[in-house]
């Protein structure tokens, strides 16, 4: 069974043939280019990725992604991006998809009402559409929700049932506000104590088609690696939605300096020490290669 | 003090709960549901900014400190229909952990999935839902697995959906009942596909242990408090 990092980014400097976007994480001269995840792959038997696009959603930005996949079309796969408020995301979508690698798009908000007591029209969600292409086209969603849309998810999830849905980063949906870098160039994310998710979006193992990431430990913890604050999270998430629907992923670079790649590839193994072989092998990449449907080696 | 009938005795030794009808009514439940209401729709826009910031449930709100916003809700924690239950199956040792003034918010999905709150090492851990408006079928009503608490029950698992759980029954009812059940025990809000959402008080009581509840935790309604046993139930006096 191969090894898959399901959620990871790589980028290269900023340039009039990879234009993006800057910031001070990732300035014009940084890169942490293909060749670089390739090797850590290779030095820790990982087989395969998904790439998943940063650092500027239009098409331009797109370009390093999009030359990746290329490439290594057998290697990765690609998420890419709707820059918000778009005036025609199927389009954009539709355009990064003709035979690119790109097998879906990823999204924090949906544009519902605020207040979970609103009369609920989902077909009135600003995202509607989105989801309506991509269950016509078989986009995988993968979504990262900002906390005050958690609620809005179920109902789009029941109205296309067909739709992958893949939650990054152990299901959190993180607070206005609660977003920062760390010394290491990490993300962040200022979470309760109380775990908050597993009144919504653990809530969602209900539906099928909801998968979820076990990824970004080290922005929620309070501890260094192996992040054993997190031990009840995961198997929260086991508990709800089994084996076969988690997936193991790394969110490279952030994680090269501390812990370190390496470290990473045994996280799981770590928080959830009485997993069978069989469902350790499912959650580091039999889950990715059958859920989003990786080409054999 | 309203003393369990023998009935309701061997019931609660062996099914773990009760459920007493009517058990606000009149002049109490309106003021009960008024108070409620004014201080669910006080705090509501303050809990959305909360879930916005990611320090609150987006699913459902409980009114904070809701002792110190209307007698109401001092008055029903000591509430005569079943106050003499609580204290006949604690051996008159009871004490108040405290009250979750609660709206749930009809959704897809219930809010919370089959669990028991305490384990069998726990002292008697006992909680009293309230229903503040009446609670139909399908509406996000009260399941609880009879003889669940039971030491050597089970193994139970929660399942995927509410309606799966083996041996649940679920509590609809009206306005003013309050369900007491015994914390060992599984139980779950069932999932509220109607459009109403489910107004309702938990009350969290539990057989005194040295300590448990500092003096400090009710203090500011302590002038509500003034007889020896309302002072005990709350702690009071450390």
């Amino acid at each position: 069974m191969p090894r898959i990092d399901a959620h990871l980014h790589v980028f290269t400097k900023a340039s009039a043939e990879f234009p993006r976007e800057i910031s001070d994480v990732w300035p014009a001269e940084r890169e942490e280019p293909v060749e670089k995840l390739l090797g850590e792959m290779e030095k820790h038997q990982i087989d395969q990725a998904v790439l998943v696009q940063m650092a500027g959603a239009s098409i331009e930005n797109h370009r390093y992604l999009l030359r990746c996949l290329k490439e290594y079309p057998n290697r990765f796969l690609g998420i890419g991006l709707v820059p918000e408020g778009h005036p025609n995301p199927v389009e954009h979508m539709a355009a990064l998809t003709d035979d690119t690698g790109i097998i879906g798009f990823r999204f924090s908000t949906f544009g519902g009402p605020r207040d979970i007591f609103a009369k609920m029209d989902v077909r009135e969600f600003a995202a509607y559409p989105i989801w309506e292409c991509a269950a016509e086209r078989d986009y995988v969603l993968w979504l990262y929700p900002n906390a005050i849309n958690a609620h809005l998810l179920p109902y789009l999830i029941q109205e296309f049932p067909q739709v992958r849905i893949v939650l990054n980063h152990l299901a959190v949906c993180p607070g206005a506000g609660k977003f920062s870098w760390d010394e290491f160039g990490r993300p962040q994310v200022q979470v309760t104590g109380y775990n908050l998710f597993m009144h919504t979006t653990y809530r969602l193992a209900r539906f099928e088609n909801v998968n979820v990431h076990l990824s970004g430990q080290y922005a929620f913890s309070k501890e260094e690696f192996p992040y054993k604050d997190l031990a009840g999270w995961h198997h929260g998430l086991l508990g709800g939605f089994g084996a076969k629907r988690l997936m193991w992923a790394t969110d490279f670079p952030w994680i090269l300096e501390e812990p370190g790649y390496g470290k990473l590839t045994t996280v799981i193994e770590e928080l959830l020490p009485n997993l069978s072989e069989a469902e350790l092998a499912d959650i580091m990449g039999g889950n990715a290669k059958r859920i989003l449907r990786f080409p054999d080696l | 003090m309203i003393l369990p009938t023998s009935e309701q005795k061997t019931q609660w030794e062996e099914e773990g709960y009760l459920v007493f009808e009517n058990a606000i009514q009149g002049e109490d439940l309106k003021r009960l549901q008024n108070a409620f209401d004014y201080w669910a729709d006080a705090c509501k826009e303050e809990w959305l900014d909360r879930v916005e910031a990611g320090d609150a449930v987006a699913t459902f709100y409980d009114i904070p400190n809701p002792l110190e916003k209307d007698p109401i809700f001092i008055d029903i924690i000591d509430y005569p229909s079943y106050y003499g239950a609580l204290m006949a199956f604690t051996d008159h040792d009871l004490i108040l952990l405290g009250p979750q003034v609660r709206t749930v918010a009809p959704w897809p999905v219930s809010y919370t999935g089959w669990h028991p709150d305490v384990g069998q090492s726990n002292p008697l851990h006992i909680k009293v839902q309230i229903y503040v408006n009446d609670v139909e079928p399908g509406g996000g009503e009260f399941g609880f697995v009879p003889g669940s608490h039971k030491p050597g029950a089970g193994p139970y698992t929660r399942p995927m959906r509410q309606e799966s759980m083996t041996g649940h029954k679920t509590f609809p009812g009206k306005a003013g009942t309050a369900i007491m059940f015994n914390s060992c025990g599984w139980h779950v809000s069932m999932d509220n596909h109607s459009d109403t959402p489910r107004k309702s008080i938990i009350l969290i009581y539990e057989k005194r242990t040295p300590g448990r509840i500092g003096p400090e935790q009710f203090a500011s309604i302590s002038e509500y408090c003034q007889t020896p046993e309302r002072r005990k139930l709350f702690s009071l006096d450390g």
